[in-house]
Order: C-alpha cells, then sequence, then structure tokens
C-alpha cells in the first residue's frame, strides 16, 4: 500500500494547480469586468443626458476613437504578421536563454522528501543525475556507471563508474557517494525508498565500483536505479535542498519560485564530455491552459509541454512558426472497477461494460492523439502486448451479458461512477451517454481529490471510479488484493511474483504479459486511453524529449537556434 | 366568501395594474419579454428539447453551428441549444428557491428586530449585520464539504445572503409601520402582536421586498455561474448555464463561440431581471408612479367626503 501513495501526489499537485488557476482566472475576470463596465457606463449616461450638438459631438468623438482603435488593431496584426518570416528565415545561432512552458509546479525543490513527478522531471538528468540512465523509450542505459555485470543467479549488480566524475561544487563524486546516497535512502525511507527491495548489501569495492547484493532477484532493480531511488548526492555538500540544489548534472540549479518557475543555467565544469547546449533554460509553470497557450503564440515560451488538450493545437497546427507533436507515455486513464462490490463482482457486468464503452469515440473527442489502451501495461512498459481487440464496442453483446447477469428493461442496472475533478466533466458525460445505451443508467460524481481519496481509494466505496495511473512499470496494483480494485486472482499474483523474480528480462516481460492478459481478460478495470502528451515548440528548437517528457526532462542536448 | 373574492379580485387588478405599468416603459417591456420567453422555454424544455439529453457525439466535439446543432456543441459533443435549453429550468429552480428562502429568512428577522425585547431585537440586529460581513462564496465553500457540489449550496447560500440582506434593506419600513398610529390602534382594539404584524407590518414591507427579490435572483444566476466554476455549484450531468459556461471557459482561446452562447443567456436574463426589478420600484412607488399618486389620492378625497 505504501508504494501507492506515490502516484496519487502528482494528482494532488494537479489538483492544487488548478485551484490555482480558478483563483487567477477569476481575478482576471473581475479585473475585465470592471473595465469593461466602465467603458460601457461612460457613453451610456452621456448619451441620456447631453443634448443637442454637446451630444453629437461626443458622438463623434467616440467614433472617431473607435476608427483609430480599428486601425491601429489591423496595422498592429499586419505588422507582426510581416516581421514574422524574416524572424524565420535565418537558421542563426543558439540562444542564451530558452523558455519552457510546463504546468504542474513542485512545492520545493527537495527531492528526497517530496514526491510528485513535477519534480523529477525538473531535476533528474539535469541537476542531479542516477546511477543507471534512462532513454526516451523508458530502458535502461548508461548512467553514472558506464557499465554493470550481474551475476547468473541475479543477486549480484556490480556496477563499474565513469571516471573523474564530479558534482558541481568541485566535489569528487565516486563509489563513496553513490554507497552513502543508497544507504540513506533506505535508511531515512526517502521518497522512493520502496522501489529497491531485496537489498542485503550496498558496498564500494573501489573508488570506481559499487556491488549491490541481494536476498533474492529482482528484475526491476536497474529500472529502479534510473529513476528516483538511483540518484546520488553529494556526501559533503551543505545545502537547504527546498531551494538549493547541487548534483552532478549538465545544469545548476540558479533559482526556484515556487508556482512560478525554475532557472537552470549550465554547468561549466561539468564531468562528461558534452556540455549542455543553451545556457540559461527558465522553466515557467502555468496554472491556466489558456494563458499558457497565449504565452506560447506570443513567443514568451517557445516550448509548452503539455498542450492540455489536442483539440487545441489546431490554432497551432495551422501557423508555420511552430511545430506540433505527440510523445507516448505511461499515463493510464483506468475506469475502475470494485471488484468486491455487489454488483461488480459479477464477471458479466464488468464485461459487459467494456463490451459498451467506445474509446475510440472517448479519444476522438479527445483529438484522436492517445493511444487506446487494452489492459494495465502501456507501450512503454515491460510486458506490452496490444490487447485492444478482448473487447472491441459491442452493444449488443453488452446487452445480452447484462440480460444473463439479470439486468434488462425491467430491472435496470444502476451504477455510481465517482472521481476527482482534475480530469474534468467531460468523460463521465460520455460515459453517461454510452452506457445508457446499453441501459444503464450511470450516476457521475465529480468530486475534491481529497473527497475521492476517502471515498475511493480508502474506503472503497465505490462502483466505478477515473484515475490517471501516469507511474510506469505499476503493475503491482493488479497483484494487490487490497488495492482499491479490490482484484484478486491467485493466477496474476503468482505471474506478478515471477516477474519480479525472473533472472533475465525476457522472460521478465513474458510473465507480465501474461499477468496482463488475464487481467484485461477478467476485466478488473477498463482502460479508456493511454494518454499521449502533446508538446509545441518554436521551429527554431531542437532535441527537444517527447516522450515521458511530464517526467522526465533532459535538457541539455536542447538547442534553439534564431 | 365575498369579501374574499372581491378581495382578490382587487389585488388582481392592482398587480394587473403594476405590470401595466411595467410594459408601459421601453426597459419593463424588455424585461418582461425576455422573462416570458425564459418562462416559456423552461415548459418547453421540461418535455422536449432538440436533441435528448444523453446524445453525445465524441466524434463532433465543440462543432461550429450548422442545422443539425444550431448552436454547435459542447466538449463531449452534445447538443449545445439542447443543454441551454435544459438549463433554463435549473436556472428557474434555482432563483425561485433562493427567492423563496430569503424572503422567508428576511421576514424571520424583521420580525425579530420588532421584537417587545429590546435585547432580542438588539441580537437580531446585530446577527444580521455579522453574518452580512461574509462572503456567499465562503458560505457556499463551507457548505460544499458536506453538501458535495449540488443546487441546495448554491440556494441557501444565496437565500441566507440575501434573505439578510433584505431584512437589512426593509427595516426602517417594518419599524415605520410597526411604530404607527394604525397598529397602536389595532394593538389597542385587541389584535395580537403577530396579527398586527401580519395584518400591518407585513404589507408595507411587501413592495421593497419584491424589488429586492427580483434583484436577488438576478444574483442568484450569476452566483450559480461563479459557484460552478468553482466547482462547488451544479454537479456533473446537470443542465446549466453555468456549467456550460465553466466547461467552455478554459477554450475560450480556441473555440470562443461556445463561450458566447451561455454567457449572453445569462447577462441577458441578469439584466432582464434587474430592469424587472428596477421597474417595478418605480410601479409601487407613489413618488415616482404618478398613477399611484393619482389613485392614493382619491381614495383620500374618497374618504374625506
Amino acid at each position: 500500500m505504501s508504494n501507492t501513495t506515490q502516484g496519487d501526489v502528482p494528482e494532488e499537485a494537479a489538483q492544487t494547480a488548478a485551484s490555482g488557476s480558478t483563483d487567477a482566472s477569476l481575478a482576471s475576470q473581475r479585473k475585465s469586468s470592471r473595465t469593461g463596465r466602465a467603458r460601457t457606463s461612460g457613453p451610456g449616461s452621456d448619451g441620456g443626458q447631453g443634448g443637442g450638438n454637446h451630444n453629437r459631438g461626443k458622438w463623434i468623438a467616440g467614433i472617431i476613437i473607435a476608427v483609430v482603435v480599428v486601425v491601429a488593431v489591423i496595422l498592429g496584426v499586419v505588422w507582426s504578421r510581416r516581421t514574422t518570416p524574416s524572424e524565420n528565415g535565418a537558421s542563426g545561432t543558439t540562444q542564451e536563454t530558452m523558455t519552457v512552458g510546463l504546468k504542474l509546479a513542485p512545492t520545493n525543490m527537495d527531492i528526497r522528501n517530496q514526491s510528485g513527478s513535477a519534480l523529477d522531471q525538473v531535476l533528474i538528468d539535469n541537476i542531479y543525475e542516477p546511477l543507471v540512465g534512462r532513454n526516451a523509450e523508458n530502458k535502461t542505459t548508461a548512467g553514472l556507471a558506464k557499465s554493470w555485470d550481474v551475476s547468473d543467479d541475479a543477486t549480484t549488480y556490480t556496477f563499474h563508474l565513469n571516471e573523474g566524475m564530479t558534482f558541481s561544487n568541485g566535489d569528487a563524486l565516486d563509489s563513496e557517494d553513490v554507497v552513502w546516497s543508497l544507504n540513506q535512502l533506505l535508511e531515512k525511507k526517502y521518497a522512493g525508498y520502496d522501489l529497491l527491495r531485496n537489498i542485503d548489501s550496498i558496498a564500494a569495492q573501489d573508488a570506481n565500483t559499487v556491488v549491490i547484493k541481494l536476498t533474492a532477484p529482482y528484475s526491476d532493480l536497474l529500472w529502479s536505479l534510473s529513476g528516483r531511488p538511483g540518484l546520488v548526492f553529494d556526501k559533503d555538500a551543505q545545502y537547504d535542498a527546498k531551494t538549493e540544489a547541487i548534483g552532478s548534472g549538465p545544469y545548476l540549479l540558479k533559482s526556484f519560485r515556487e508556482n512560478d518557475s525554475v532557472t537552470l543555467e549550465r554547468n561549466e565544469n561539468y564531468w562528461g564530455t558534452k556540455k549542455a547546449t543553451i545556457k540559461t533554460i527558465i522553466l515557467r509553470y502555468y496554472a491556466d491552459d489558456n494563458a499558457a497557450l497565449n504565452a506560447f503564440k506570443s513567443g514568451s515560451i517557445q516550448v509548452l509541454a503539455p498542450v492540455m488538450n489536442a483539440k487545441m493545437t489546431s490554432s497551432l497546427t495551422s501557423d508555420d512558426r511552430f511545430v506540433v507533436g505527440q510523445g507516448d507515455g505511461t499515463d493510464k486513464y483506468v475506469l475502475g472497477m470494485n471488484n468486491k462490490g455487489t454488483v461488480l463482482s459479477n464477471i458479466k457486468v464488468r464485461q459487459a461494460i467494456r463490451y459498451a464503452i467506445n474509446h475510440d469515440e472517448i479519444i476522438a473527442s479527445r483529438g484522436g492523439v492517445d493511444a487506446a489502451l487494452g489492459g494495465p501495461i502501456p507501450s512503454l512498459d515491460p510486458g506490452y502486448e496490444d490487447l485492444t481487440d478482448l473487447y472491441p464496442h459491442n452493444v449488443n453483446k453488452a446487452k445480452e451479458l447484462l440480460k444473463e447477469a439479470g439486468y434488462d428493461d425491467d430491472n435496470p442496472l444502476t451504477l455510481r461512477l465517482e472521481y476527482a475533478n482534475t480530469y474534468g466533466t467531460e468523460f463521465g458525460e460520455q460515459l453517461k451517454s454510452q452506457l445508457k445505451e446499453v441501459g444503464i443508467d450511470l450516476q457521475v460524481k465529480v468530486v475534491e481529490f481529497s473527497t475521492w481519496l476517502q471515498d475511493v481509494y480508502t474506503n472503497h466505496d465505490y462502483d466505478l471510479s477515473l484515475v490517471d495511473h501516469n507511474e510506469s512499470h505499476d503493475f503491482y496494483q493488479w497483484a494487490d488484493p487490497t488495492y482499491y480494485y479490490g482484484y484478486d486472482s491467485k493466477e496474476v499474483q503468482d505471474l506478478y511474483a515471477k516477474s519480479l523474480a525472473a533472472t533475465d528480462e525476457s522472460q521478465q516481460e513474458e510473465y507480465l504479459k501474461q499477468a496482463a492478459r488475464k487481467v484485461s481478460e477478467d476485466a478488473a478495470a477498463d482502460w479508456l486511453l493511454n494518454y499521449r502528451v502533446t508538446t509545441a515548440y518554436d521551429k527554431g528548437v531542437t532535441g527537444f524529449p517527447m516522450n515521458l517528457n511530464q517526467s522526465r526532462l533532459p535538457l541539455a542536448s536542447v538547442d534553439y537556434k534564431k | 366568501m365575498k369579501g374574499f373574492r372581491s378581495r382578490l379580485r382587487r389585488a388582481l387588478s392592482k398587480i394587473g395594474g403594476t405590470f401595466g405599468y411595467i410594459w408601459h416603459r421601453g426597459e419593463g417591456r424588455f424585461a418582461l419579454i425576455v422573462l416570458g420567453i425564459w418562462l416559456l422555454v423552461c415548459i418547453v424544455a421540461a418535455f422536449w428539447t432538440p436533441e435528448s439529453l444523453d446524445t453525445s457525439d465524441g466524434y463532433n466535439t465543440w462543432a461550429s453551428p450548422s442545422p443539425a446543432h444550431p448552436l454547435g456543441t459542447d466538449g463531449t459533443g452534445r447538443d449545445m441549444l439542447s443543454w441551454l435549453m435544459a438549463g433554463s429550468g435549473t436556472e428557474l429552480q434555482i432563483v425561485v428557491a433562493t427567492c423563496m428562502l430569503a424572503a422567508l429568512i428576511g421576514i424571520v428577522f424583521i420580525s425579530f428586530t420588532l421584537a417587545r425585547s429590546a435585547l432580542a431585537s438588539e441580537i437580531a440586529v446585530v446577527v444580521t449585520d455579522t453574518l452580512l460581513s461574509i462572503p456567499i462564496v465562503l458560505i457556499a465553500l463551507i457548505l460544499a464539504v458536506p453538501l458535495g457540489a449540488s443546487l441546495t449550496v448554491i440556494i441557501i447560500a444565496c437565500g441566507v445572503s440575501y434573505g439578510l440582506n433584505l431584512a437589512r434593506i426593509a427595516k426602517p419600513q417594518a419599524v415605520l409601520a410597526a411604530n404607527s398610529r394604525y397598529v397602536e390602534a389595532a394593538r389597542a382594539a385587541g389584535s395580537s402582536r403577530g396579527r398586527a404584524f401580519f395584518r400591518h407590518v407585513l404589507p408595507n414591507v411587501i413592495p421593497v421586498m419584491s424589488v429586492q427579490l427580483s434583484i436577488c435572483a438576478g444574483t442568484a444566476i450569476l452566483a450559480e455561474a461563479g459557484l460552478t466554476y468553482l466547482g462547488i455549484g451544479v454537479p456533473a450531468g446537470t443542465a446549466s448555464w453555468g456549467a456550460s459556461l465553466s466547461a467552455s471557459a478554459s477554450f475560450i482561446s480556441i473555440f470562443p463561440l461556445t463561450v458566447v452562447w451561455p454567457g449572453a443567456l445569462i447577462t441577458i436574463v441578469v439584466v432582464a431581471l434587474n430592469l424587472f426589478g428596477d421597474s417595478l420600484r418605480r410601479a409601487v412607488d407613489p413618488v415616482v408612479n404618478s398613477q399611484l399618486r393619482a389613485a392614493a389620492e382619491e381614495v383620500e378625497r374618497g374618504s374625506g367626503k
């Protein structure tokens, strides 16, 4: 249960971000309505009181002002249109500064204590580096360790570190720092410690070699070490981790302003062969999607990730100053079903719901860029298999199954759907109308995240629920019968245990594949879609990571020419 | 029985006269026409909308106006026109319930301020003033904790706030009436305090109250839109103008038209309600309404004879 909290925090952060945006836009609305009123009340009251020439004079003045404004606006538009091609023409030189617009803001910079993907996004690969690297396909590569050996029984991992590594403060980075960082993580139970399992010992063999011994094989060890648990910190450095960061990465944390921005500056003494391309990168947080889009269109930010709804891109794709693209991710929009609930413990009802849902339509309504997902494992995770044809959209079959379960027009089925308001009301409304077609009356309740936590996550008092489970490698949810799905399958639990104990990768994937298929066949839940991040950037920007860029954003090789 | 019928006739002709006076002026006519259409749409939408409210077309979201969808579709692919029509019923419910609650609370507090005991009346005044200083949004946020997003939140928050306001505004009128000679006479003739309040004081307050309530009605619609935007108003799945507006608001820079429809609707109806309140005040205020003055003089002359 404890490792589940990790996945929830981003959502909570999203919520605070959302409420922040509400306040901001309310304030702006109030402001605009006030000015609007002031403007309109002027001529109106004058018109009523004044008369004759005086009145006419005012009208003429008003018309002149209006004409001037219109002409100014037209000129402004024409002028801005005309200047853009010349800007585009030059392939130019690399800019000193680039600004990136993001959505979820971290509350502080303390990556050891503060969970949430917003922190991973800023700090990992840019400021702190993990022992094992991770590439854009979510696979492990060389990191601080240039290579590693695994014993045949997969219980001893020997890591060979790069030589001559330094932290940004000049301290050397060697096996001592690695061992200290990992041991501290386990000892003090810092964020992500539970991803390192079966650890027997972590020790330095020499200055450039670290040996991790396991009590039993753990196939996710390398992947875990490529994330937060594998980060290496300077043992001797003293700094306020909430606002400062001293790591070994290609960037330095120059400033952090809560809910506003993070400024990164190139680490001129980076130990690696390739230093960061752009000198200063500012990450700016926009809680409000419209504000973000406007900032992007006006050129005050060069990259916007994510463009919240792909429908928003219609105004960007037509503009040749911008490039719009999608990246894969591990966000699974899971329609959770209470497998222990009175109605949904019946597999026929669950299957009927899966047949009743038209995933294509849901994806199309969001702009058609998300991927269909037929099971619990997304394409970037090990064990992925396209399971979308297990339950294709089929209204008649859904009705049949419901009839077999004892529900028809005379005895209609009523179900509750409860989910957090961060996901918007559209999902609920769509599901309501799709399930109506097979005779299920869906009662949708959109609530605060804290209410959802209480009702669904803790008390399991729900029929259906919708959550974006954005974590990677999170199959444990289906092997844990106490999780809020209440899905309890011995077969799946065994397969998952086998996958963790597997000594080679293909074996691990095979077990996970079988387990995922079983979960999907049992209709333990429905997977509405696999969210794909839409990123928009200035056409002068190259090398911006598209995959998984909401949890990992390596910026060192990004270039921005003008 | 005969007395009742004649009284009813008199009351009806009085109301008719008031409406006639309102209709007489341009802004009053506008208000009456808009409010009439609103009621008509509410009745129609209760039985029929161009498209069923359960229909949604995910392949056709945020569509521009077309013959099939005269006002386009929203983010779920539902017909905007149908949902706005259905929303007018929800608004009417909110407005009616809010006004009734406000009137009730107003009357209760006025009766307290007129209480025999000076302490009770003092307490009522202090309580009114104190509660008035709490913003509607805060009341709504507190109520939303146990109730969740629901119509009840809007109705109670607005009803309480406007009711107290009402009590504050109508109080001088009520005190004036309560201290008048005719109330004194009625009391001397043996009528109870309660009877005196309902027969003599309340009728004096009703004109002020009805004007205030029609303004409350406009504000209630605005409050619905605002609170729904904050996520504590109308629950998901219920049609309302505020819900349509807040759903579209996040896409204002891409699909501005979808914000225009509910926005314009709210503006027009709220303006109409406010103008109606203004006209009503004119109609029932003898200082402004010369017809009323003439009638009063006639009565006076008649009684003088």
